[in-house]
């Protein structure tokens, strides 16, 4: 702590320093933003949403950040009024002023004390970061700092501890993180270079007291990272390796296993097409600040998403993977084409292609994350074609195919589910600033719920205003008690940078994703509203 | 002890917070999609007076993609009117950041894109939602719009021939 508060003051003196030395004043500034987050909830049988005792959640957060040259201050205060269902556990009301920090920048030196996000890698071995959506706040509170000593290395070094909602973990996390630029170390220095190399290496440490009877229980879990990247104009090559030394904790059963991650990114580039690749196999990689935590969004060290496209549709969002990690292996490709305009298959406007196949498996040892198992996690075939047939209209057409095993995905249901998706979208724009956007999909499977289907409508008729009226129908469910309508309507007006929307309608109960990284979120029935601003100049 | 030396440095640089240094955004690093590092201050300060447009997307935003597939059509015919800059900011996290590159290359967008892979940017711009565009003039910003309906490029664009 000691530490710090040097680090703090000789921020500040340097920066009074500095404030006399410079001739022009001028001011520094503030900027922030608000988000709120608000639902009412009304009693639904027929979906199974019960409302809550207070019948209202509401999830508030202003964020406030000074900037005053090289040196930046900001304080973000949350209140939980109470949260919304399945968002956290806060029954009751609760607020308070979190992620403090102060932070001092220079072009090859900074310095940050309070609560910070910071990410090594890809993330795989550490990453904190804030999703509100999801409610994932893992910021650490203690010290980073970041140094360039030469053009070709960068380092990052960081210690604290998790904060865990209002309060912060009992452990502490450290890690440091150090990147050579080669191209830059050791080719000429006068030429421009369009292939860049890089080679980078990772520690983090998290020590949490054991107290309990077992002798070789390791307080302090270490993991090492090294990686590749190569970039060029045309390709590029990112490898990344993972080892995490023993780390029992609840959620591996206290497995004494070593965890192991490798991930690999290949991409090509060329003219109107992009093509791109990546592999990760990985086991026991649940890496936690602490040890007894079971909920999914609560105290990750580090960030390991579910690698396959996030899809828009209402329908395919009902059967999505999340990373199993605990072991699993596999692939993801994506191809991206256009056709130019005034060509054959490109038409008066040209027309845009993307393709995606992902698949994920178990390993069939556990220990050797290169030998791929038997078991079928989840796979995903899809393509979308978008043509602009007019100034006036354009049309999307997708089409997608995935198997889901839903007893490993989401532990509950039919062992395995196979479903096709059908999409088509068109937006007509009939004057400026007015446009109707029609989306129609339907899901088919002969397993778990059955056949779905959905209609957006968004209905622009003047910019700021938008209006939108939406349905998705399980008509296929066996049980014809259970063949809901969630239907959903709502409208949005926006001014520069704040932006307030209201709605009513219906919540399906299941998975939702963010990222890759899910919360359960309960059936609803009921308003929702959404103000948010940003502000500051 | 933490929270006293963070109120008191907030406290003292809110006290001395009307003066002196240079007006200029966090020197915050993004990388462009062919790997080299791209320092925001710089780019927002070398441009002084010529207008620097930052949309923040992602690949997996839709509204974002509509609007930037329409920039694109007008990209080249807008330039001629007034030379502005425009930089594309993704905020894609590992889970998709691989994709930039091909995806933008896919889609011909001729215009920068760069990438903010742990959202240091959008955090420090307070950005909350994508899309989010704002102008950037003379080191400031000036002017910045939260989501996107078909048709309100042409918003942006009226916003650019007058400033």
């Amino acid at each position: 702590m000691k530490r710090i508060l040097i680090t703090a003051l000789a921020c500040i003196s340097i920066k009074t320093t500095f404030s006399q030395q410079t001739e022009q004043p001028i001011k520094g500034h503030l900027n922030g933003s608000f988000e709120n987050y608000s639902q009412y909830y009304m009693q639904d049988d027929k979906i199974g949403a019960t409302a809550p005792q207070d019948k209202v959640g509401s999830n508030n957060f202003l964020k406030l950040d000074y900037t005053y040259g090289k040196f930046t201050a900001g304080v973000q205060f949350e209140a939980y009024l109470p949260s919304i269902n399945g968002y956290y556990d806060i029954a009751a009301n609760q607020s308070k002023l979190v992620n403090r920090y102060f932070k001092y920048t220079e072009e090859k030196f900074s310095v940050q004390v309070g609560d910070f996000y910071e990410q090594f890698g890809s993330g795989l071995i550490f990453r904190s970061y804030e999703n509100r959506q999801i409610g994932i706040n893992n910021a650490l509170e203690g010290i980073n700092i970041y140094v360039e000593p030469t053009e070709f290395l960068k380092i990052k070094a960081l210690y604290g501890r998790t904060r865990k909602l209002f309060d912060y973990s009992n452990s502490i996390t450290r890690g440091v993180d150090a990147e050579i630029d080669i191209t830059k170390a050791f080719a000429s220095k006068t030429k421009e270079h369009s292939t860049h190399i890089a080679i980078g290496g990772s520690y983090v440490g998290r020590y949490q007291e054991y107290t309990g009877p077992i002798d070789d229980y390791p307080s302090t879990v270490d993991a090492f990272a090294t990686r590749f990247d190569l970039n060029s104009n045309d390709y590029s090559l990112n490898i990344e390796y993972v080892n995490k030394g023993k780390d029992p904790h609840f959620i591996n059963q206290n497995s004494f296993e070593k965890g192991k991650a490798l991930l690999i990114n290949a991409a090509y580039t060329k003219n109107n097409l992009g093509i791109t690749f990546t592999g990760r196999s990985l086991t026991n990689m649940d890496f936690r600040s602490e040890r007894n935590i079971a909920i999914a969004t609560q105290l990750p060290v580090n960030y390991v998403p579910a690698l396959t496209k996030q899809h828009d549709y209402l329908t395919s969002n009902i059967y999505v993977y999340s990373a199993q990690l605990k072991a699993e292996t596999g692939f993801q490709t994506d191809l991206y084409y256009s056709f130019k305009p005034n060509t054959k298959l490109g038409g008066k406007y040209g027309t845009k292609i993307a393709a995606n196949f992902s698949t994920y498996y178990s390993l069939k040892n556990n220990n050797d994350i290169l030998s791929g198992g038997n078991d079928k996690y989840y796979s995903d075939a899809n393509i979308e074609l978008k043509k602009k047939f007019s100034k006036k209209f354009e049309a999307t057409l997708g089409l997608q195919n995935i198997f889901y095993n839903a007893l490993v995905i989401s532990g509950s249901g039919h062992e395995n589910v196979t479903s096709n998706i059908l999409g088509l979208s068109g937006i007509y724009k009939f004057a400026s600033k007015k446009s109707l956007k029609v989306t129609l999909e339907h899901l088919w499977t002969k397993e778990d719920k059955g056949n779905w289907a959905s209609l957006i409508t968004e209905y622009s008729f003047s910019s700021p205003y938008s209006f939108y009226v939406s349905d998705l129908f399980n008509y296929g469910n066996s049980e014809s008690d259970k063949q809901n309508h969630y239907y959903n309507v709502g409208a949005s007006v926006t001014k520069n940078s704040t932006r307030f929307a209201l709605g009513f309608g219906r919540q399906r109960a299941g998975l939702f994703c963010v990222g890759g990284v899910c919360r359960f979120v309960p059936s609803a029935y009921g308003f929702t509203a959404t103000l948010t601003t940003s502000f500051g100049n | 002890m933490l929270k006293k030396i963070l109120y008191s440095s907030l406290l003292s640089f809110l006290i001395t917070g009307y003066a002196h240094a240079q007006d200029s955004f966090s020197p915050i690093k993004l990388k462009s999609v062919s790997g080299k590092q791209i320092n925001f201050a710089e780019v927002a300060a070398s441009s002084k007076d010529t207008i620097v447009v930052v949309s923040f997307w992602a690949t997996w935003c839709i509204p974002c993609i509509s609007e930037l597939d329409n920039i694109n059509e007008v990209f080249k015919e807008k330039q001629a009117i007034k030379p502005f800059k425009f930089i594309g900011v993704a905020i894609d996290d590992s889970r998709t950041a691989q994709r930039v590159k091909p995806f933008v290359a896919g889609k011909g967008w001729q215009f920068d894109v760069l990438i903010d892979i742990n959202s240091e940017l959008k955090r420090a711009l307070n950005v909350t939602d994508v899309p989010h565009v704002m102008i950037i003039k003379n080191n400031k910003i000036v002017y910045r719009h939260t989501g996107y309906i078909v048709g309100e490029e042409d918003n942006l664009f009226e916003k650019i021939k007058s400033l």
